[in-house]
């Protein structure tokens, strides 16, 4: 039998600080993630354009204006404006796709192998605490810098590391433009996203990899299992969840590029072949301070949110598991059949 | 609260009925707005104030200034760069009757584009505001703007107060319905800065004006730098960088971007730039360094370009021909105690390091003076700084004095020249300097700018050209050229059609 205290005790509710102490963070998120997000939906169905003159045209900020910047830009139009939408936003998606093909599948290779390297038991690699850090530390330069950095290694200019060494040493006649020459910008920039993220990519896995029970690998190994062999049975198969999650993270990530495409140019035009659909968003929203072009920046960002979208479904679904699935099947098939029965009025079946 | 409210606005009144009175009397009382009471303002004070109560009752004649002069308040100048400002505040107070700290910086962001869209967020905010500094690329985004802006005339200026400046800064302060709402101190002319021992070698020119002739137009131009490619077996390129190629060329259209209904206009100008820096590109008449960076300067030192396009700021002991030339020696300052002078980022503050002779000391002395200058292909500018007053201006008399001495009294424009050796606005002020030889710049063999730059100013006509879209068509333009150049886009027609669809976004402008 409770006591009175006791009974008062435990009518106390101490539900209020949980909402208390998670309070600030919905604030936070209220304020600053879901409003912009929910104002961005509305402002991609809403016209350009600040000016009282543009008001009476119907297409300022102002007006509602349906799905015509999208229409824009995914269809273009017939003037100049809209053509040249239309143009910069499939140019600029097709540079996001190339740099982000470019740079996710290098990595996540050599992310893998690095990976697969470090939490092997049978490679006794010295020093393996420095390697992480060491590849983990282009990850918290931050972009500018990097862009910069490669500017002075592999820029235009004849001064450049790459240039001056290749120019030096006869190998080139004049100065090659690294950084304005379409292929070899784009592969500078893939090279750069890599050497950037590796290591990150390379963490995820590894403690992809610890996850997994190392009975597992003993077993193998007294099996007889060579290395590619444990790869490709153990490592590889439980790996998939991360592996889903780093593909995921990663397209979410490249799908956003902006900094390294945006600053890697030489004076002051940015370099078409590394524009990507951020530069675009960034371009129409914020270049022109005065005249900002809000309608199609934000319906770009929720076209970029759809394409997101589908592809993250479309990776769920392709790494699905499909024995759980099938499994799942026959249980609800049983468990139907076992209902049917029941029903029939039949008794155990023996 | 409500009698102290109605007794301030009394003595207000009051006080400016007494000042009305002033002006109207014999100009031998104080300067009105000389709120200090000081022995120094009143002896510094009386020697001005004679030629001031005369300017002042003249002034009379004119519009007078239609702001209040609050009490209490400072002049309030929104400047993204103290560099110009402060030389300005202290020259202003040691000749005048004011003090250095009726003035106060109020800074936005630390470059002009920053300057360009904090000004805008600092208005919509509503604290004080009574002139702002404007850079010529974006000075029509403000002036055209009344918001933002009021007319000079309302600071009591009417427009022959300035009709001593060099007419393309006026065109330039003008916003699109004729209004003068912007005036500037400085003139900011351009010229062709080159080594005078290359010149000599490739083109045979001994003197600046051997020099002149060999790139007195730009068929000339064109005709000597690719006499320099051969003579130096393609290793000096007349002109430093596709920038300047294109700071010097964009001053040189004949009619505006836009015509009076705000149509593109694409014509023969376009063709012509756009074949002309190909040229320059394929041909290897240009350097392929990137302006502002540290290969820009390298060229200058190893005979890879012949000269740099460069204008009045550019000219300073420590600026950008002074690193061109290899640089001066710099030292961390010090303050009357010992200590390093630091800045708010805790970085040591630098300054000149002048030698025992006052003079100062060349990292490569190989190069350094070897520059001289001559006018050039054609007449440009570059950048340069305009007042305008905000409408919001709560100062007006110390606001309207400010501009009248920076923009207006030859005698006080031709003290802050010579303070800060600064190309001021006034061709009659610079042709004395130029006459009394005062100006003596290490930097060239010549040892005088001004006496080029003197010519180069004139030259410039802005009259007509200016539109409210040009900064925005010309960063457009300057992006197509440099892609066409650069082989990204493929033919001039193709260059046009993106260059159309470009300025499509310009809100605005109708393109056909």
């Amino acid at each position: 039998m409770a006591t009175a205290a006791q009974r008062r005790i435990k009518s106390v509710s101490y539900a209020k600080y949980g909402y208390i102490f998670t309070a600030p963070f919905f604030i936070v998120y209220f304020i600053f993630m879901l409003f912009p997000l929910l104002t961005t939906f509305k402002l991609s169905v809403y016209g350009n354009g600040l000016s009282a003159k543009l008001d009476q045209a119907g297409t300022s900020i102002n007006c509602f204006v349906g799905m015509d910047n999208f229409k824009t830009i995914l269809t273009g139009g017939t003037d100049y404006k809209s053509m040249g939408i239309h143009e910069n936003f499939v140019k600029f998606f097709g540079n996001t796709i190339i740099i982000w093909v470019g740079n996710f599948i290098p990595q996540i290779c050599l992310s893998l192998l690095l990976a697969v390297w470090f939490t092997d038991l049978r490679v006794k690699m010295p020093g393996k605490g420095f390697f992480k850090v060491v590849m983990y530390m282009p990850n918290i330069i931050t972009a500018a810098s990097v862009a910069g950095l490669f500017l002075s290694l592999c820029g235009d200019s004849k001064y450049s590391v790459l240039n001056s060494f290749l120019l030096n040493h006869g190998f080139l006649d004049e100065a090659y433009m690294f950084a304005s020459n379409k292929w070899s910008s784009r592969i500078i920039v893939m090279f750069i996203q890599v050497w950037m993220w590796f290591g990150n990519t390379m963490i995820m896995l590894m403690s992809g990899i610890q996850g997994i029970n190392e009975s597992l690998f003993e077993a193998a190994e007294i099996d007889g299992a060579n290395s590619r062999q444990t790869f490709w049975r153990i490592t590889f198969p439980l790996l998939k969840s991360i592996m889903v999650y780093t593909l995921l993270t990663s397209m979410i990530g490249g799908l956003q590029m902006f900094d390294i495409p945006f600053m890697f140019h030489t004076g002051n035009v940015i370099n078409s072949h590394l524009e990507t659909i951020a530069i675009f968003i960034y371009d129409y929203f914020h270049r022109d301070y005065l005249h900002p072009s809000y309608g199609y920046s934000a319906a770009a960002s929720v076209i970029l949110f759809v394409i997101t979208s589908i592809l993250g479904a479309l990776v769920f679904y392709v790494q699905r598991d499909k024995d759980a699935i099938e499994i799942k099947k026959k249980r609800k098939a049983a468990a139907k059949e076992a209902k049917r029965r029941a029903a029939r009025g039949g008794g155990f079946s023996i | 609260m409500n009698k102290l409210r109605k007794s301030l606005a009394l003595i207000a009144t009051l006080a400016m009925a007494s000042t009305a009175l002033f002006a109207c009397g014999d100009g031998s009382s104080t300067a009105p707005a000389a709120s200090k009471a000081d022995s120094k303002a009143a002896e510094e004070s009386k020697a001005a104030d004679d030629s001031k109560a005369a300017e002042e009752s003249k002034a009379e004649e004119g519009p007078k200034v239609e702001f209040p002069d609050e009490a209490g308040s400072k002049l309030s100048v929104l400047s993204w760069t103290g560099d110009d400002l402060n030389a300005m505040i202290k020259n202003f107070a040691e000749n005048t009757s004011y003090n250095a700290d009726d003035i106060v910086w109020v800074q936005q962001g630390s470059k002009g584009q920053e300057a360009r869209e904090k000004y805008a967020t600092y208005f919509a905010g509503g604290d004080d505001a009574d002139l702002l500094f404007l850079e010529a690329d974006w000075i029509l985004d403000y002036i055209n703007n009344d918001e933002y802006t009021a007319p000079l005339t309302k600071l009591g200026f009417t427009t022959d107060d300035f009709k001593g400046c060099y007419e393309y800064t006026v065109a330039i302060g003008t916003d699109n319905n004729g209004v003068l709402k912007g005036a500037t101190w400085q003139a900011t002319p351009g010229a062709y800065l080159y080594r005078t021992d290359l010149a000599e070698q490739y083109l045979g020119a001994k003197t600046q004006s051997e020099m002149q002739d060999k790139v007195k137009d730009w068929d000339t131009f064109i005709a000597s730098a690719e006499t320099v490619k051969t003579a130096s077996n393609g290793k000096c390129a007349m002109i430093d960088t596709l920038a300047g190629l294109w700071q010097v060329y964009q001053y040189n259209r004949s009619s505006a971007w836009a015509d009076k209904d705000d149509k593109l206009q694409i014509d023969d100008y376009c063709k012509t730039y756009a074949e002309l820096a190909k040229k320059c590109w394929d041909e290897k008449l240009v350097t392929k360094e990137d302006a502002w960076s540290d290969g820009w300067y390298a060229i200058g030192q190893d005979g890879s370009t012949m000269g740099y396009f460069f204008c009045t700021w550019c000219l300073g002991e420590n600026s950008m021909l002074s690193n061109a030339e290899g640089g001066i020696k710099m030292k961390d300052k010090v303050d009357a105690d010992g200590n390093v002078v630091k800045d708010a980022d805790g970085k040591a503050v630098q300054e000149i390091d002048y030698d025992a002779d006052g003079k100062v000391q060349p990292k490569n002395p190989d190069i350094f003076g070897k520059y001289d200058i001559c006018n050039g292909p054609s007449g440009w500018a570059w950048g340069g700084t305009w007042f305008a007053v905000s409408p919001k201006c709560n100062n007006g008399t110390l606001a309207h004095d400010f501009v009248k001495y920076f923009t207006v009294t030859e005698d006080t424009m031709e003290k802050y020249a010579l303070a800060k050796s600064e190309f001021v606005n006034s061709p009659k002020v610079m042709k004395k300097i130029v006459d009394d030889k005062s100006n003596k710049n290490p930097l060239l063999v010549s040892g005088d700018q001004f006496a080029i730059l003197y010519d180069a100013a004139g030259k410039i006509d802005m009259t007509g050209k200016i539109t409210a879209f040009d900064s925005q068509i010309k960063d457009k333009f300057n992006g197509v050229v440099t892609k066409y150049v650069k082989g990204e886009i493929k033919d001039y027609d193709a260059m046009i059609e993106q260059f159309k669809k470009d300025c499509g976004s310009i809100e605005g402008l109708v393109v056909e």
